[in-house]
């Protein structure tokens, strides 16, 4: 029992970052699933990170209260900027919603409120493990089950083909904005839970470099289920740490080994779709 | 002529017997189990330049403390985990130390941002951790058991303006910074409240964003107040910037430029040359310092390592002969003996005299040295 628990503790950061980083790629495949390529992910987490950790160090809020905010937040803000930026498709929309990312930034930069560059420090160490990974199989059931109903082939029609879904009487708008909205509150919930785990948050970790991480979940992963990002943001936590010993050699051997999964995996590791309820063989 | 050369039968013989000779003396030295404390710096990616200072200075420390018999009777040993400079892998780095490496001591991480992260879980596992980098405010409040051996900002900026105070008369400035940069947002704060203190005027406070290029602007602007000085909390390619910037502009030479830590560094002069001539800044360590610890430091590193050593790597420095002395003093190797050791030591170091306060920051910054540039050389101010 000892030993279960040295475990746990030694890696805690590590199994938690996991659950997090799992969350986030599902937010990343929400919006993959209908064909849309937005990089917004990073800013909806900073945004679930800082709302979190200011109603906590400030108002003292009850944690489920907090957690509700978090995911509230950003779903608002997504509502916003969805009307504009959603009728941008392809690389326009990913341009826009970057700099979603660069505006949350300078303002986390420049507000006092927020600790400015300095950030947040001193976040009580709120959310457990099972929070976390209670968070990410509902998150993942609800998904699955998306997936195998009638939502998730018109999700499907429109990635394949917008024009055709479209007349074929699915609602293009309104998907979008949906798995836009979505993705903003599993992102902002990612946020506040990475931030009460790790007790520190500071503006330039929800910035360009984290948008294109949590890209790469997905890409690596697959995203013919949600399974695929989980997977892959798996993968590309646990390959840092597991490739410690090598010191040195640890940055070069992670960089090939994601170079030859691109490279040979083109889809991504996970490439089978979840069946479809009533579907034929 | 490719062939590796190959060694005669007596000549190999003789390497044999070297080699094991080796291998018992090495066996001797390993006898007693080593005492193994673990170090977090960031080893890879862009900030590796300081873990990497900070690590030769370590293992120079480490290789005086063995060679004088190790500590209570065991040799000392670091472990390193590196970060990357990420949170993230900071975090895990401490928790794999603390609980798998069992060490009784942790010195790093690098960067304040990190100290936040790993702070509170040394914290709670009751294990001492020196920061030897950490300048922030706020570092060592943390928790009981977070110790800095690095000057904070707080204590070498106040000296440096002081003495511009004193020295030149510097009665109106303006202060420019970089607002978006933990380091250089915390070294603007600590200004604030000197100048403040000082009773010296401010004109004017310009900010820039630590990727911008061109200061023109915040500098015209500056320009027209017609200040004593102007007070910079910059990083070192900003801060070379803006000296480039204020000599295009033609800033007299009696406006002093007044920087803080991040500016003491050989790449401002690279980069600005002679538009960096008159810049003040303070300093917890100088190459030019000519006492015969530092020399010797100096000396050694050079002949260990080759090149010259940094600030970063004197903190490492004094910083490792700290932990060294606390761990022999402890009444055990527990986290909790070594942190009850670390408040009551006291060394001399290449930094100054080195002791901490009961809030576990540096308590001596007489060794803060005001430094100014002459025909592109730091030299102590006097």
């Amino acid at each position: 029992m000892a030993q279960i628990d040295d475990f746990l503790w030694t890696y805690q950061n590590l199994l938690a970052s996991l659950g997090v980083n799992g969350l986030l790629a599902l937010s990343m495949y929400v919006v993959l699933a209908i064909g849309q390529l937005s990089l917004g992910q990073a800013a909806f987490m900073g945004l679930g990170a800082y709302a979190s950790a200011l109603l906590t160090l400030k108002l003292d809020a009850p944690f489920p209260a907090v957690i509700a905010a978090s995911m509230l937040v950003p779903a608002a803000v997504a509502l916003v900027i969805g009307a504009p930026t959603l009728r941008l498709s392809g690389v326009y929309l990913a341009l826009a919603t970057v700099s979603l990312g660069e505006i949350l930034r300078v303002v986390l930069v420049e507000s006092d409120l927020t600790g400015g560059a300095l950030g947040l420090s001193g976040i009580p160490e709120k959310a457990g493990l099972p929070l976390i990974f209670a968070c990410l199989a509902l998150a993942l059931v609800a998904f699955t089950l998306i997936c195998r109903s009638r939502i998730g082939r018109a999700m499907e029609a429109i990635r394949e083909d917008e024009i055709a879904a479209s007349a074929s009487g699915i609602d293009l708008p309104a998907y979008k904005m949906a798995a836009l909205v979505a993705s903003a509150m599993l992102a902002g919930l990612a946020g506040a839970l990475n931030a009460h785990i790790s007790s520190f948050i500071s503006p330039n970790e929800y910035g360009f470099d984290a948008a294109v991480t949590i890209l790469s979940f997905a890409l690596l992963g697959g995203i013919g289920s949600p399974f695929g990002p989980v997977i892959g943001a798996f993968i590309l936590t646990l390959l840092p740490e597991l490739l410690r010993p090598l010191h040195d050699y640890r940055l070069v051997v992670n960089g090939l080994i994601i170079v030859f999964a691109v490279l040979f995996m083109p889809h991504g590791l996970l490439v089978w779709p979840i069946g479809r309820i009533g579907a034929k063989a | 002529m490719t062939h590796a050369p190959k060694l005669s039968p007596s000549r190999r013989s003789v390497f044999l017997c070297a080699l094991l000779g080796f291998a018992v003396l090495a066996r001797g030295a390993e006898a007693a189990d080593p005492i193994t404390i673990g170090a977090i710096e960031i080893l890879s990616g862009p900030n590796a330049k300081y873990g990497f200072s900070i690590k030769n200075g370590f293992d120079l420390a480490l290789e005086e403390v063995n060679r004088a018999g190790g500590v209570r009777g065991r040799p000392l040993a670091i472990a390193y985990e590196d970060t990357g400079g990420s949170k993230e892998q900071a975090i895990n780095a401490a928790r794999q130390l603390i609980a798998r490496t069992k060490a009784p001591l942790l010195l790093g991480p690098t960067l304040s941002t990190e100290m936040f992260a790993v702070g509170p879980i040394a914290n709670e596992r009751k294990v001492p951790i020196i920061g030897t980098s950490t300048t922030a405010n706020g570092v060592t409040a943390i928790g009981p058991y977070v110790f800095r051996t690095s000057l904070p900002e707080a204590d070498v900026v106040p000296v440096t303006l002081r003495t511009a105070q004193a020295k030149f008369g510097v009665k109106k400035v303006a202060v420019l910074y970089g607002r978006d940069d933990a380091f250089t947002k915390s070294g603007y704060d600590v200004m604030k409240a000197a100048l403040e203190k000082l009773g010296v005027e401010t004109l004017a406070t310009e900010t820039f964003g630590a990727k911008d290029t061109d200061f023109s602007a915040q500098l015209t602007k500056i320009k027209s107040l017609d200040p004593d000085a102007v007070v910079m909390s910059a990083l070192a390619d900003a801060g070379a910037g803006i000296l480039l910037a204020k000599e295009a502009q033609g800033f007299a030479p009696k406006v002093r430029f007044i920087g803080g830590n991040g500016l003491n560094s050989p790449k401002v002069l690279e980069i600005a040359g002679a538009a960096a001539d008159g810049l003040l800044v303070g300093s917890p360590w100088f190459i030019g310092k000519t006492d015969a610890a530092n020399q010797k430091f100096i000396a050694d590193y050079k002949a260990k390592y080759g090149g010259e050593p940094d600030q970063f790597a004197a903190q490492a420095y004094d910083a490792l002969h700290v932990a060294a002395s606390a761990i022999n003093a402890a009444k055990d190797v527990t986290g909790e003996a070594i942190r009850d050791a670390l408040t009551k030591t006291k060394i001399v170091g290449v930094t100054g005299p080195l002791s901490f306060t009961p809030d576990r920051d540096p308590a001596d910054s007489s060794g803060v040295l005001v430094l100014e540039v002459e025909h592109g050389a730091f030299k102590i101010l006097d």
